[in-house]
């Protein structure tokens, strides 16, 4: 058995050798495809999170004119107050007009002109509301039932911010997943078309094999190995590869000022280690499924 | 020990190349398969360690029957069968050592066996000394004893040879005949097709005659014509 073994690994190794150039086309393109996947991972999980934070933070913003009367104000601020079972009223925060333009200075960070817009004394005030309510369509009634309210120069609403949001992250799910499995059918292709050729390079032994007896698993086992082998070193460069990619992405993120809601991009590593082993473990069978097909088809004498 | 029973083998739909053959041949014969190019000599070599598979008839070896025989215990009928081929079949970058212990190696023999079966049929062949040698380094006949020594090794009950000395001058024919028959002698079933006459005429044994796939003469002690 130590014996059978010993011998499948050195014929790997040597037929890996024999083929450097194919082989190595296979781990590259298995190591890209397999990166595209890690990195559809990653932007998933990434866009989750900002979701997520929204979500947890407040649903509707009413927006206050900043020459509005006094009794203007009361009259919204009661109006808001008068509905206890959609909004939560514990936590209805009003932000004047100092406070705002001190929110503004930090929204508006990365984007002067804007600002250069605004003053303490043109910025509207605003009313931070957290529905009670987890219908969308209830709170969307109340959002025009403020609007039309005097004084109230406008509310925008959290979920057409997550509808933009998670309407980018199903295009970028679909365009990465879409390549990535391109690039892995490529991949699989690749590595079948580099065992047919490590068959068709070692024949004559193959026919000497067979016709002393030897088994077919016994022949097979070395091209699948070697397929697998392919596979499992594209993932590991893809691994590395994803590695870099998401410490570049976090220096990127860090680079943000904090409060803008861009941390939430960030990753956490354990997850990241999941999908590493996930990558491995998808790069493994890509390479087996590929030789496995490549050496029944062909082993055939 | 090879029997067949009414076997035809056809090569796609138009050509027969085997036609209703019949024949029982006992342990420790030496047959010869002759009969011109093409007549299905090598055929009837292919059907009996199923390489090929008959459209009708049976093949028994060893008292099985080959053809209802799952291909997954093929390869355990064929270490009991030794091949020889006109063309040798050696693996050029392997010694004259390797290649015959590459017979043993596949079919999972221990390292000790190899060691000690290895130069023993080396030894057996003539060709003890030359263990390093590759095959281009060797004279025809030269190789064609290190595919016997390949055959041999693993001590079969049957030896199929297909044109032994076709490549070879009539003297070196002649060495590896010697060689046949001194397996033969051991008691191994030796079943060569050929179209040599001075072989077939010069051993005098069982001759079965083909003519477009039929057997036209099965003849104890018989020769070429």
């Amino acid at each position: 058995m130590l014996q059978r073994i010993s011998y499948a690994i050195r014929e790997t190794i040597a037929s890996f050798r024999r083929n450097i150039t194919l082989s190595l086309a296979a781990v590259i393109t298995s190591a890209v495809s397999l990166l595209l996947v890690g990195t559809t991972f990653l932007i998933q999980r990434s866009f989750d999170n900002l979701l997520v934070q929204w979500r947890g933070d407040v649903g509707m913003i009413v927006f206050v004119r900043p020459d509005v009367a006094p009794d203007a104000l009361q009259f919204i601020e009661q109006n808001l107050k008068s509905q206890p079972n959609v909004i939560d009223v514990s936590k209805l925060k009003y932000l004047d007009k100092a406070a705002s333009y001190e929110e503004a200075k930090r929204v508006f960070a990365g984007d002067p002109t804007t600002l250069s817009l605004l003053s303490v004394d043109t910025i509207p005030s605003q009313f931070k509301v957290v529905p009670k309510t987890t219908d969308p369509a209830l709170v969307r009634s109340l959002a025009d039932q403020y609007r039309s309210l005097p004084g109230v120069e406008g509310v925008s609403l959290a979920e057409d911010e997550f509808q933009v949001i998670s309407t980018l992250s199903s295009f970028v799910r679909a365009v990465t997943i879409g390549m990535s499995l391109v690039l892995l059918a490529v991949a699989v292709v690749l590595i079948w078309n580099t065992i047919r050729t490590a068959i068709f390079a070692r024949r004559r032994e193959i026919e000497v094999m067979k016709l002393v007896g030897a088994t077919d698993w016994f022949i097979r086992v070395p091209f699948i190995l070697e397929g697998l082998v392919q596979g499992l070193l594209g993932a590991v460069v893809s691994c590395g590869g994803l590695w870099l990619l998401n410490r570049a992405w976090e220096h990127g993120i860090s680079g943000f000022k904090p409060g803008t809601g861009v941390s939430a991009l960030v990753v956490p590593g354990g997850y990241v280690t999941g999908v590493m082993f996930a990558l491995l473990a998808i790069g493994a069978v890509a390479g087996g499924v590929g030789s496995g097909v490549a050496s029944s088809k062909f082993l055939d004498v | 020990m090879i029997r067949l029973e009414n076997v035809s083998k056809m090569y796609g739909n138009e050509t027969l190349a085997v036609r209703d053959a019949s024949f029982d041949i006992a342990k420790g014969e030496f047959v010869f398969l002759v009969g011109p190019s093409g007549s299905g000599k090598s055929t009837l070599l292919r059907l009996m360690n199923r390489q090929e598979r008959p459209e009708r008839g049976n093949v028994w070896v060893a008292g099985r029957n080959i053809n209802e025989m799952s291909s997954g215990q093929v390869p355990f009928l064929r270490r009991s069968m030794g091949n020889v081929f006109q063309d040798y079949k050696l693996l050029p970058n392997k010694t004259v050592f390797e290649n015959v212990a590459f017979a043993l190696e596949v079919i999972g023999k221990p390292k000790h066996v190899i060691a000690q079966q290895v130069p023993q049929v080396l030894e057996l062949v003539g060709l003890a000394g030359k263990e390093d040698r590759f095959p281009h380094q060797l004279s025809g006949g030269e190789q064609q004893r290190v595919s016997i020594a390949r055959a041999f090794v693993n001590r079969p009950l049957i030896l199929l040879a297909d044109e032994p000395t076709g490549n070879l001058d009539p003297a070196t024919g002649e060495g590896i005949m010697g060689l046949l028959d001194a397996i033969n002698r051991t008691g191994t079933t030796i079943v060569m097709a050929t179209h040599d006459h001075r072989v077939v005429n010069a051993m005098r044994r069982r001759v079965i005659q083909l003519d477009r796939g039929v057997i036209v003469r099965d003849q104890e002690r018989g020769v070429y014509e």
